[in-house]
Protein backbone atom coordinates (compact mmCIF):
# COMPACT_ATOMS: atom_id res chain seq x y z
CA UNK A 1 0.00 0.00 0.00
CA UNK A 2 2.64 2.13 0.54
CA UNK A 3 4.54 1.59 -2.20
CA UNK A 4 1.50 2.46 -4.01
CA UNK A 5 1.03 5.39 -2.47
CA UNK A 6 4.33 6.58 -3.42
CA UNK A 7 5.02 5.44 -6.85
CA UNK A 8 6.03 8.26 -8.95
CA UNK A 9 5.18 6.34 -12.30
CA UNK A 10 1.31 5.86 -11.24
CA UNK A 11 0.90 9.14 -9.54
CA UNK A 12 1.39 11.14 -12.97
CA UNK A 13 -0.50 8.48 -14.35
CA UNK A 14 -3.72 8.95 -12.72
CA UNK A 15 -3.34 12.64 -12.95
CA UNK A 16 -2.82 12.92 -16.15
CA UNK A 17 -6.48 10.43 -16.74
CA UNK A 18 -8.16 12.89 -14.23
CA UNK A 19 -6.85 15.82 -15.69
CA UNK A 20 -7.76 14.75 -19.10
CA UNK A 21 -11.39 14.20 -18.56
CA UNK A 22 -12.13 17.43 -16.60
CA UNK A 23 -9.93 19.28 -19.86
CA UNK A 24 -12.40 17.27 -21.81
CA UNK A 25 -15.73 17.80 -19.73
CA UNK A 26 -14.57 21.58 -19.19
CA UNK A 27 -14.11 21.83 -23.33
CA UNK A 28 -17.22 20.53 -24.10
CA UNK A 29 -19.34 23.27 -21.83
CA UNK A 30 -17.10 26.11 -22.61
CA UNK A 31 -17.96 25.94 -26.24
CA UNK A 32 -21.35 26.30 -25.24
CA UNK A 33 -22.38 27.94 -22.62
CA UNK A 34 -26.30 28.61 -22.97
CA UNK A 35 -26.69 24.90 -23.30
CA UNK A 36 -24.77 24.39 -20.05
CA UNK A 37 -27.25 26.63 -18.41
CA UNK A 38 -29.83 24.87 -19.84
CA UNK A 39 -28.64 21.20 -18.71
CA UNK A 40 -28.16 22.95 -15.24
CA UNK A 41 -31.49 24.12 -15.31
CA UNK A 42 -32.97 20.55 -16.13
CA UNK A 43 -31.70 19.62 -12.84
CA UNK A 44 -34.42 22.31 -11.03
CA UNK A 45 -31.97 23.37 -8.23
CA UNK A 46 -31.48 26.66 -9.45
CA UNK A 47 -33.42 29.42 -11.29
CA UNK A 48 -31.80 30.80 -14.90
CA UNK A 49 -29.71 33.59 -13.10
CA UNK A 50 -27.62 30.93 -10.57
CA UNK A 51 -27.66 28.60 -13.80
CA UNK A 52 -26.14 31.07 -15.96
CA UNK A 53 -23.32 31.74 -13.20
CA UNK A 54 -22.54 28.29 -12.81
CA UNK A 55 -22.14 27.97 -16.59
CA UNK A 56 -20.11 30.73 -17.16
CA UNK A 57 -17.58 29.85 -14.14
CA UNK A 58 -17.79 25.62 -13.85
CA UNK A 59 -16.07 24.96 -17.38
CA UNK A 60 -13.25 27.79 -16.78
CA UNK A 61 -12.70 25.46 -13.03
CA UNK A 62 -12.92 22.53 -14.94
CA UNK A 63 -10.54 23.47 -17.47
CA UNK A 64 -7.74 25.21 -14.95
CA UNK A 65 -8.14 22.25 -12.34
CA UNK A 66 -7.94 19.47 -15.04
CA UNK A 67 -4.70 20.97 -16.84
CA UNK A 68 -3.13 21.91 -13.51
CA UNK A 69 -3.27 18.96 -12.09
CA UNK A 70 -1.61 17.55 -16.11
CA UNK A 71 0.87 19.47 -15.87
CA UNK A 72 1.40 19.19 -11.78
CA UNK A 73 1.02 23.07 -10.58
CA UNK A 74 -1.02 23.02 -7.29
CA UNK A 75 -1.75 19.50 -7.56
CA UNK A 76 -2.60 19.59 -3.86
CA UNK A 77 -5.04 22.10 -4.07
CA UNK A 78 -6.25 20.64 -7.60
CA UNK A 79 -7.44 17.48 -5.84
CA UNK A 80 -9.19 19.10 -3.22
CA UNK A 81 -11.51 21.09 -5.64
CA UNK A 82 -12.00 18.08 -7.81
CA UNK A 83 -13.34 16.08 -4.83
CA UNK A 84 -15.41 18.86 -3.71
CA UNK A 85 -16.95 18.75 -7.06
CA UNK A 86 -17.00 15.43 -8.01
CA UNK A 87 -18.79 15.03 -4.62
CA UNK A 88 -21.14 17.98 -6.06
CA UNK A 89 -22.36 16.43 -9.04
CA UNK A 90 -23.09 12.84 -7.19
CA UNK A 91 -24.95 14.48 -4.91
CA UNK A 92 -26.74 16.29 -7.91
CA UNK A 93 -27.29 12.92 -10.11
CA UNK A 94 -28.44 11.72 -6.72
CA UNK A 95 -31.27 13.87 -5.77
CA UNK A 96 -32.57 14.11 -9.93
CA UNK A 97 -32.50 10.51 -9.58
CA UNK A 98 -34.21 10.09 -6.55
CA UNK A 99 -37.52 12.88 -7.75
CA UNK A 100 -37.16 10.71 -11.19
CA UNK A 101 -36.35 13.41 -12.98
CA UNK A 102 -35.02 11.60 -16.61
CA UNK A 103 -32.77 14.17 -17.44
CA UNK A 104 -29.48 13.66 -19.83
CA UNK A 105 -26.49 14.96 -17.62
CA UNK A 106 -24.79 17.13 -19.06
CA UNK A 107 -21.27 16.17 -17.70
CA UNK A 108 -19.51 15.40 -21.23
CA UNK A 109 -22.02 16.50 -24.04
CA UNK A 110 -24.68 18.81 -23.69
CA UNK A 111 -27.13 17.42 -26.18
CA UNK A 112 -30.78 17.02 -24.26
CA UNK A 113 -30.65 13.33 -26.24
CA UNK A 114 -27.92 12.14 -25.20
CA UNK A 115 -28.05 9.24 -22.40
CA UNK A 116 -29.86 9.68 -19.70
CA UNK A 117 -28.61 10.00 -16.07
CA UNK A 118 -28.73 6.88 -14.15
CA UNK A 119 -27.00 4.70 -11.30
CA UNK A 120 -23.95 4.69 -13.75
CA UNK A 121 -23.16 7.98 -13.87
CA UNK A 122 -23.08 7.64 -9.83
CA UNK A 123 -20.44 4.60 -9.89
CA UNK A 124 -18.28 6.43 -12.22
CA UNK A 125 -18.41 9.67 -10.66
CA UNK A 126 -17.78 7.26 -7.12
CA UNK A 127 -14.72 5.85 -9.30
CA UNK A 128 -13.29 9.35 -9.82
CA UNK A 129 -14.18 10.06 -6.30
CA UNK A 130 -11.33 7.25 -4.99
CA UNK A 131 -8.72 8.20 -7.73
CA UNK A 132 -9.12 12.08 -6.70
CA UNK A 133 -8.67 10.91 -2.99
CA UNK A 134 -5.75 8.33 -3.43
CA UNK A 135 -4.05 11.22 -4.97
CA UNK A 136 -4.39 13.75 -1.92
CA UNK A 137 -3.43 11.07 0.17
CA UNK A 138 -0.10 10.18 -2.29
CA UNK A 139 3.52 11.22 -1.39
CA UNK A 140 5.65 12.65 -4.17
CA UNK A 141 3.15 15.58 -4.67
CA UNK A 142 5.64 17.45 -5.63
CA UNK A 143 6.57 16.06 -8.73
CA UNK A 144 5.56 17.13 -11.91
CA UNK A 145 5.90 16.56 -15.78
CA UNK A 146 9.06 18.67 -16.33
CA UNK A 147 10.43 17.05 -13.34
CA UNK A 148 9.67 13.57 -14.49
CA UNK A 149 11.47 13.34 -17.51
CA UNK A 150 14.44 15.55 -16.03
CA UNK A 151 15.31 12.81 -13.72
CA UNK A 152 15.30 10.05 -16.51
CA UNK A 153 18.64 9.23 -17.14
CA UNK A 154 20.16 9.93 -20.73
CA UNK A 155 20.46 6.61 -22.21
CA UNK A 156 21.61 8.27 -25.86
CA UNK A 157 24.98 6.22 -26.42
CA UNK A 158 27.38 9.51 -27.95
CA UNK B 1 -2.97 22.02 4.24
CA UNK B 2 -3.60 25.77 4.36
CA UNK B 3 -1.04 26.38 1.40
CA UNK B 4 -3.30 24.23 -0.14
CA UNK B 5 -6.76 25.92 0.55
CA UNK B 6 -4.91 29.24 -0.76
CA UNK B 7 -3.97 27.71 -3.88
CA UNK B 8 -7.25 26.57 -4.34
CA UNK B 9 -8.94 29.81 -3.48
CA UNK B 10 -6.16 31.03 -6.06
CA UNK B 11 -7.59 28.80 -8.75
CA UNK B 12 -11.15 29.89 -7.84
CA UNK B 13 -10.24 33.47 -8.12
CA UNK B 14 -8.67 32.53 -11.43
CA UNK B 15 -11.76 30.29 -13.01
CA UNK B 16 -14.05 33.27 -12.47
CA UNK B 17 -12.08 35.53 -14.35
CA UNK B 18 -10.73 33.38 -17.20
CA UNK B 19 -14.85 32.70 -17.23
CA UNK B 20 -16.22 36.15 -17.42
CA UNK B 21 -13.30 37.07 -19.35
CA UNK B 22 -14.51 34.46 -22.04
CA UNK B 23 -17.93 35.17 -21.80
CA UNK B 24 -17.81 38.03 -22.33
CA UNK B 25 -15.16 38.11 -25.19
CA UNK B 26 -17.50 35.30 -27.32
CA UNK B 27 -20.60 37.23 -26.38
CA UNK B 28 -22.42 33.93 -24.30
CA UNK B 29 -23.61 33.22 -20.67
CA UNK B 30 -23.80 36.45 -18.76
CA UNK B 31 -22.61 38.68 -22.23
CA UNK B 32 -25.38 36.84 -24.45
CA UNK B 33 -27.35 39.46 -26.82
CA UNK B 34 -30.05 37.26 -26.42
CA UNK B 35 -30.56 35.19 -22.88
CA UNK B 36 -31.71 31.81 -23.81
CA UNK B 37 -31.91 30.22 -20.68
CA UNK B 38 -35.11 29.13 -19.73
CA UNK B 39 -36.91 26.83 -17.04
CA UNK B 40 -39.75 24.99 -18.70
CA UNK B 41 -41.66 26.74 -16.38
CA UNK B 42 -40.68 30.03 -17.77
CA UNK B 43 -40.42 29.04 -21.44
CA UNK B 44 -44.63 30.01 -21.68
CA UNK B 45 -44.99 27.30 -24.27
CA UNK B 46 -48.33 25.85 -24.88
CA UNK B 47 -48.04 21.66 -24.32
CA UNK B 48 -50.66 19.81 -25.64
CA UNK B 49 -51.97 16.13 -25.44
CA UNK B 50 -52.12 13.24 -27.62
CA UNK B 51 -56.00 14.07 -28.50
CA UNK B 52 -55.46 17.70 -29.56
CA UNK B 53 -51.73 16.88 -31.28
CA UNK B 54 -54.44 14.40 -33.67
CA UNK B 55 -56.82 17.00 -34.14
CA UNK B 56 -54.55 19.10 -35.70
CA UNK B 57 -52.71 16.42 -37.81
CA UNK B 58 -55.90 15.90 -39.60
CA UNK B 59 -56.36 19.40 -40.15
CA UNK B 60 -53.79 19.23 -42.40
CA UNK B 61 -52.87 22.81 -41.48
CA UNK B 62 -49.58 22.16 -39.31
CA UNK B 63 -45.80 21.12 -39.96
CA UNK B 64 -44.71 18.40 -36.82
CA UNK B 65 -41.21 18.65 -36.02
CA UNK B 66 -39.24 16.03 -34.63
CA UNK B 67 -36.55 17.25 -32.33
CA UNK B 68 -34.76 13.65 -31.91
CA UNK B 69 -31.50 12.75 -33.12
CA UNK B 70 -32.06 11.90 -37.24
CA UNK B 71 -30.81 8.49 -36.72
CA UNK B 72 -34.20 7.90 -34.13
CA UNK B 73 -36.39 9.95 -37.31
CA UNK B 74 -34.87 7.78 -39.72
CA UNK B 75 -36.31 4.54 -37.64
CA UNK B 76 -39.72 6.16 -37.54
CA UNK B 77 -41.46 9.15 -37.24
CA UNK B 78 -44.84 11.06 -37.24
CA UNK B 79 -46.23 11.44 -41.24
CA UNK B 80 -45.14 14.45 -42.75
CA UNK B 81 -42.94 15.56 -39.56
CA UNK B 82 -39.34 16.97 -40.53
CA UNK B 83 -36.07 16.72 -38.30
CA UNK B 84 -34.65 19.51 -36.29
CA UNK B 85 -32.09 18.02 -34.02
CA UNK B 86 -31.87 20.42 -31.45
CA UNK B 87 -28.22 20.47 -32.07
CA UNK B 88 -28.66 21.28 -36.01
CA UNK B 89 -30.89 24.12 -35.13
CA UNK B 90 -28.73 26.99 -36.74
CA UNK B 91 -27.71 24.79 -39.82
CA UNK B 92 -31.91 24.51 -39.78
CA UNK B 93 -32.26 28.01 -39.68
CA UNK B 94 -32.31 28.65 -43.30
CA UNK B 95 -34.65 26.38 -44.00
CA UNK B 96 -37.08 27.37 -41.77
CA UNK B 97 -36.91 30.77 -42.28
CA UNK B 98 -38.97 29.37 -45.27
CA UNK B 99 -41.77 29.28 -43.93
CA UNK B 100 -44.52 31.24 -42.68
CA UNK B 101 -43.96 32.82 -39.17
CA UNK B 102 -47.53 32.24 -38.09
CA UNK B 103 -47.51 28.99 -39.32
CA UNK B 104 -48.82 26.48 -36.81
CA UNK B 105 -45.67 24.45 -35.26
CA UNK B 106 -45.65 21.28 -33.12
CA UNK B 107 -43.06 20.12 -31.83
CA UNK B 108 -41.93 16.68 -30.19
CA UNK B 109 -39.71 14.32 -29.09
CA UNK B 110 -39.07 10.74 -27.91
CA UNK B 111 -41.42 11.38 -25.22
CA UNK B 112 -43.40 13.02 -21.86
CA UNK B 113 -39.89 13.73 -19.95
CA UNK B 114 -37.27 14.21 -23.00
CA UNK B 115 -36.50 18.31 -23.15
CA UNK B 116 -35.01 18.82 -26.45
CA UNK B 117 -38.56 19.51 -27.78
CA UNK B 118 -39.07 22.40 -25.38
CA UNK B 119 -35.11 23.72 -25.88
CA UNK B 120 -36.33 23.61 -29.42
CA UNK B 121 -39.49 25.54 -29.41
CA UNK B 122 -37.78 28.01 -27.27
CA UNK B 123 -35.20 28.56 -30.30
CA UNK B 124 -38.24 28.31 -32.63
CA UNK B 125 -40.18 31.55 -31.02
CA UNK B 126 -37.02 33.18 -30.18
CA UNK B 127 -36.44 32.87 -34.33
CA UNK B 128 -39.65 34.94 -34.81
CA UNK B 129 -42.46 32.19 -34.87
CA UNK B 130 -45.58 32.56 -32.99
CA UNK B 131 -47.34 29.88 -33.03
CA UNK B 132 -45.31 27.06 -31.59
CA UNK B 133 -46.55 24.15 -29.46
CA UNK B 134 -45.16 20.98 -28.03
CA UNK B 135 -46.82 17.59 -28.09
CA UNK B 136 -45.34 16.63 -24.95
CA UNK B 137 -46.18 12.76 -25.18
CA UNK B 138 -43.85 12.47 -28.15
CA UNK B 139 -42.94 9.72 -30.47
CA UNK B 140 -43.70 6.84 -27.88
CA UNK B 141 -47.66 8.17 -27.50
CA UNK B 142 -48.15 8.66 -31.07
CA UNK B 143 -46.54 5.70 -32.17
CA UNK B 144 -48.15 3.30 -28.85
CA UNK B 145 -51.65 4.87 -30.44
CA UNK B 146 -51.03 3.69 -34.14
CA UNK B 147 -51.57 7.12 -35.41
CA UNK B 148 -50.25 7.65 -38.53
CA UNK B 149 -46.10 7.02 -39.15
CA UNK B 150 -43.90 7.32 -41.81
CA UNK B 151 -40.02 5.76 -42.10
Amino acid sequence: MKSLLSNTILILLVRIFLGGIFVVAGLDKITDLQAFANSVLQYKVVGPMLAMCTATFLPALELLCGLSLIIGLYPRSCELLIIIMLMGFTILVSSALVRGLDISCGCFTQDPNASKIGYQKILENCGLLFLSVWLLFARNQDINLFQFFRKQPNKSIT
Amino acid sequence: MRQALIEALLLIVAAIILGVAYSFVTNQGFFAKTQSVHSVTDANIEMIPLAMAKDFFESNNVLFIDSRHEFDYQAGHIRGAVNVALKMFDTHLTRLNKISKDKLLIVYCDGAECNSSIELAVKLMESGFTNVKVFFGGWQEWSSAKLPIEK
